[in-house]
This record gives structure tokens, C-alpha cells and sequence, in this order.
């Protein structure tokens, strides 16, 4: 079944964009990850101009987080303390990676800085989340006990604060500063951030595995509540037509996602992670690398 | 192809009446003004219709039909490899009033009925569009501009003939692909005698969005504060209904 979308000014099978969306849910629902960084190549993919797919993928994130957020809210997994200081950092992180952005269009570089982005954010992250959990699976053969409780150098900062959820009591300095960083780059990538938010709380932060990704869709939903309002307000980029039927196939993705979640281990489900985070930034790097099929594009003049 | 048939029988049924006036070497029409844009557009086709004072055909006049899209300024990038390992965007040439749709049908193919000169200058072909570019030089950027657009179908030449019936009258059907931009089109319908252009009629369309996709587009474009807060809420609740509706203890 075809549909036009108004704003992308094109027609678009349906029954895709709701399969894409079933399966960018799924995996949002079982990482606590938005899914943008799969769902906005895979909307260029499939013929969406940019623009459009970077817009309208931030509020179908936006959509399907909500609706993980509330399966993990209900199985008591969000730490909204925790949440509130990301974000602060969040809003004020997005503000200014919307600044850098600007200044790569400056300079003409848009494309080249993304998929930079993609691919050494996504390589990094993917790389330290397999071997860490790896590592921890091994551990877990060997049946070694491991400290209930590590302490990184993070914890010796003032301003301390009490997460009871997270079962921390650090410093507020790391959570703002892991929330800027990720503001930042979720504004220059288009994403929510929630592939590199879960793996910063968890090495980083040092959150239990069970709170952070009910914690990380806490952030995601106001960052890409943010990031939709940005974009439809400067750009009038924002497809709602896109979004409501990525959305159809999302939210149910996500609650069977949340489900399955619920009952993998921490250490596999962040091997699966990080592996999918892999797998994207090969395939990216892989289009960076590999010579054009076609060595001009087109595109609307700004 | 059923369509067109009810225009030839119109224009059939104008002919007489036409004949006893003062003789006009062309009269051409469209089957319809405006071409609505549904949520469900999966592109239309245009028929143009008309009839010729002379007959038309091999050895007498020739028909040429021109349909251009609203224009828009258009960016060619060309990719280069730097340090011997990545692929960017390198040089780039700007294209200004470049057609949003372009389509040419003519009796015969367009080139064997006009003097190259004439060609150029009523833009008949897309070789003899007039695409003036800054930035980086070479026709490379043109040629690449006239391949992705012709791919993405916006722009053909002589993808379907002008069709003759009953010697004076005429007919040419116009697909317009889904990503058609909307906006105001011009139609030109040339008469060529003797190699030279001797009639010309230009009428025009509309590509309009209508229903549900034009107020869409509309808040977006006059309102876009309000809309984008709406798109928060909107996707908001539908994952709060989805959560609802596929609640799983």
C-alpha cells in the first residue's frame, strides 16, 4: 500500500515503514536504545531525502522510547534522579552540538563529519561493549565473585549526590558531563543517544545494567523531544505521516523487545549491543571506504 | 489506456464547429487543470489533446509537446578521494531554475523535426535546457545533473509519442512519477512546418496537495511551532498507547 508523505514530497510503501519501524522498536525495547542510529540510514536507504530521515527518525524515537520508558517504569527500572541530572546536561549538551552544526555546514562538511561521527562513535563503543561483556561472561564461567561495589576515580568529586535507585552515591559531575557529551553528539549525529548513554553509564557511571536502560529512555525522550521541536521550527523537516507509521510497527516492536529483555542477561544483551553497533559502523565505514557507484549526487541548494 | 478516448471524441466534437471560423493552425487542451496530490498519490498521468488546421504526420506538420515543472536551485557534488582511502564530497556545481519535472513528446523524436538552432532556442531536449551553473566547471556536472534526474523519472524526452488520429488530431500522454514537485507547470504545445516553429499554444497546470497531506504541509510551513509541538505529542501518545494496548505481564 502506497502513501504520499507530505513533507518528504514523495510515496512511500506503508507496510515497510511499519516493518522498519517493528524492527527499530524491537531492538529499542531490548537495548533501552532509541534505535535512531539504525533507523535514519536505513530511512536514506530506502530513498527518504536526508533531511527528512534525520527529523522524522528523532521523533519516532522520541515516540518509541515513550513507549519503552513506560514498560521499563513499570517493572520499577528508572532511576528519574539519575534521569534529571543527565538531562540537564542533555538540553544544555544538544544546544551546543546544535551550535557545531551549524559551523560544519559553514565549512561544507556535513556529510563527511556525520558519518565520521558514526563511524568512530559506533566502532569505539561497539568494540569496548563486546569486550567488556566478553569478559564478563568468561568471569561468570569461572565462576569468580565480582565486587559488589568498584570505585572509579569518578567518585572522589565533590557535590555529592544519592541515587537510591543506582545504588551510587557520586559526585554530579560525571552524570552532567556524560549528559553534555551525549547532547553534543546526539545533535550533530540526529540521533536520541541512547548506544552511547548505556554504555557511559554503565563503565562510566557505574550503574547497575537493570537501571540504565530505563534511566537512558528517560533521557532520550526529552533530548528528542528537543531535537523534534529544533528541526521542525528551523528546518520544517519533521514528517508526522513518516513518524506515525514508523510508530505503528515501533511501539509494538518495543513492548515484545522490553519482554525479551527482561529475560536475557545483562552480559548477553550488551554482546548483542555491541555487536549491532559494530555491525552499523562497518557497514558505514565500508561506505566511506568503497569507491561511489555514482561520483556525483544531487540535492536541493540551501 | 482507456482515457484519453473521451478527449479525442471531445475535441472530435469541437472540430466542426471549429472548421467553419477562421481556420487556427492549432488548438490544444489538457484533460484536466489541476492534478491533486492525496495521502495515497502514487503519481497521475496528463493527457494533452488537440487538433491542427493542416494534417499532421509523416510529410506534413509536426506536433512538439513541452511540459515543465515549477524550478528550483539544484546542488551537483562530486565525490574525491582524499588520502587515498575516504570518499567525500568534493568540487560542487550550483544549478539555478533547474525544472522540478520535464518532459518532452513529439510526433517523431524531437531532433529529426527541428533545426538544431530552433531546438535550442524554444529548449526543446534536455540537452537545450538552459542550465546556467556556478561553481566548479566541466560538463561533467551537467551530464551527471541530466542522468540522476532523468533516473529518478522527473525528467524524460520522448518517452511516449505524440500520437496522430484521423490526421489532424493529436493526443500525448504525460506520466508524472509520486515524487513530482507540486507547484505551477507550464505546457507548451509547438507546431512545426517546414522546420520552423509555426503555431505555439502554452497552457498550464496545477500539482496541488489536497486533503489531509496539504493542511499537514500547511501547518508545517505557516505554523511550525505549533506543528512540531504536535509532533511531540502525537508521537508521544501513540507510544503510550502502544504500551497500553500491548501490555504484557
Amino acid at each position: 500500500m502506497q502513501v504520499y508523505l507530505p513533507i518528504a514530497e514523495m510515496s512511500v510503501d506503508a507496510l515497510l515503514l511499519v516493518s522498519i519501524g517493528f524492527a527499530v522498536g524491537w531492538l529499542s525495547g531490548l537495548f533501552g536504545v532509541g534505535g535512531g542510529f539504525l533507523l535514519t540510514p536505513l530511512l536514506i536507504l530506502i530513498g527518504i531525502p536526508s533531511p527528512v530521515a534525520v527529523a522524522s527518525g528523532a521523533n519516532q524515537t522520541l515516540g518509541a522510547s515513550v513507549s519503552g520508558l513506560i514498560a521499563q517504569w513499570r517493572r520499577g527500572n528508572v532511576d528519574a534522579k539519575m534521569g534529571t541530572v543527565l538531562l540537564v546536561g542533555g538540553l544544555l549538551g544538544s544546544a551546543a552540538g546544535v551550535q557545531l552544526f551549524g559551523l560544519l555546514r559553514r565549512i561544507g562538511q556535513v556529510d563527511l563529519a556525520v558519518a565520521l561521527f558514526y563511524v568512530v562513535v559506533l566502532g569505539t563503543v561497539g568494540t569496548l561493549m563486546v569486550m567488556e561483556s566478553v569478559r564478563a561472561i568468561l568471569r561468570r564461567r569461572q565462576a569468580v565473585r565480582r565486587r559488589l561495589h568498584e570505585h572509579l576515580w569518578a567518585h572522589g568529586l565533590p557535590f555529592k549526590m544519592r541515587f537510591r535507585k543506582s545504588r551510587l552515591y557520586i559526585s554530579v559531575i560525571p552524570p552532567l558531563l556524560v549528559g553534555f557529551a551525549v547532547g553534543v553528539l546526539s545533535a550533530v549525529m540526529g540521533v536520541g543517544g541512547g548506544f552511547m548513554l548505556v554504555p557511559a553509564m554503565i563503565y562510566f557511571l557505574g550503574m547497575p545494567t537493570a537501571v540504565v536502560i530505563g534511566t537512558s529512555l528517560f533521557q532520550v525522550v526529552f533530548v528528542t523531544a528537543n531535537v523534534t521541536l529544533l528541526q521542525a521550527v528551523q528546518l520544517g523537516t519533521v514528517d508526522i505521516v513518516l513518524t506515525m507509521l514508523l510508530l505503528l510497527g515501533a511501539v509494538a516492536g518495543a513492548q515484545f523487545g522490553a519482554a525479551m529483555g527482561a529475560r536475557l542477561r545483562g552480559e548477553e544483551t550488551r554482546a548483542l549491543l555491541g555487536l549491532l553497533v559494530l555491525a552499523v559502523a562497518a557497514s558505514l565505514l565500508w561506505d566511506l571506504v568503497r569507491p561511489p557507484e555514482r561520483p556525483f549526487s544531487i540535492g536541493p541548494a540551501l | 489506456m482507456t482515457a484519453p478516448w473521451w478527449w479525442l471524441l471531445l475535441a472530435l466534437a469541437l472540430a466542426p464547429a471549429r472548421a467553419a471560423a477562421a481556420e487556427p493552425p492549432l488548438v490544444a487542451a489538457l484533460s484536466q487543470g489541476v492534478v491533486e496530490v492525496t495521502t495515497g498519490f502514487t503519481g497521475a498521468t496528463l493527457t494533452v489533446f488537440g487538433s491542427t488546421g493542416e494534417p499532421i504526420g509523416p510529410g506534413g506538420d509536426e506536433v512538439v509537446i513541452l511540459v515543465r515543472g515549477p524550478t528550483r536551485p539544484i546542488v551537483v557534488r562530486r565525490k574525491v578521494q582524499v588520502a587515498g582511502l575516504l570518499w567525500v564530497n568534493g568540487p560542487s556545481a550550483r544549478f539555478e531554475h533547474v525544472p522540478g519535472f520535464y518532459a518532452l513528446a513529439a510526433t517523431r523524436p524531437a531532433w529529426q523535426i527541428l533545426p538544431e538552432q530552433e531546438r535550442m532556442r524554444h529548449g526543446v531536449g534536455l540537452d537545450a535546457l538552459p542550465l546556467e551553473s556556478r561553481g566548479a566547471r566541466g560538463p561533467a556536472f551537467r551530464a551527471a545533473l541530466l542522468a540522476l534526474e532523468t533516473e529518478r523519472g522527473l525528467w524524460s524526452e520522448d518517452a511516449t509519442p505524440v500520437e496522430i488520429r484521423g490526421n489532424r488530431l493529436f493526443h500525448a500522454t504525460i506520466a508524472l512519477p509520486a515524487t513530482v514537485p507540486t507547484g505551477e507547470y507550464r505546457v507548451e504545445v509547438l507546431l512545426v512546418r517546414a522546420r520552423q516553429v509555426a503555431a505555439r499554444e502554452e497552457l498550464g497546470f496545477w500539482v496541488n496537495r489536497v486533503g489531509a497531506a496539504d493542511r499537514i504541509a500547511t501547518v508545517a510551513e505557516v505554523q511550525p511551532l505549533v506543528y512540531g509541538l504536535a509532533c511531540v505529542l502525537l508521537a508521544a501518545l501513540a507510544g503510550w498507547l502502544g504500551s497500553v494496548l500491548f501490555r504484557r505481564s
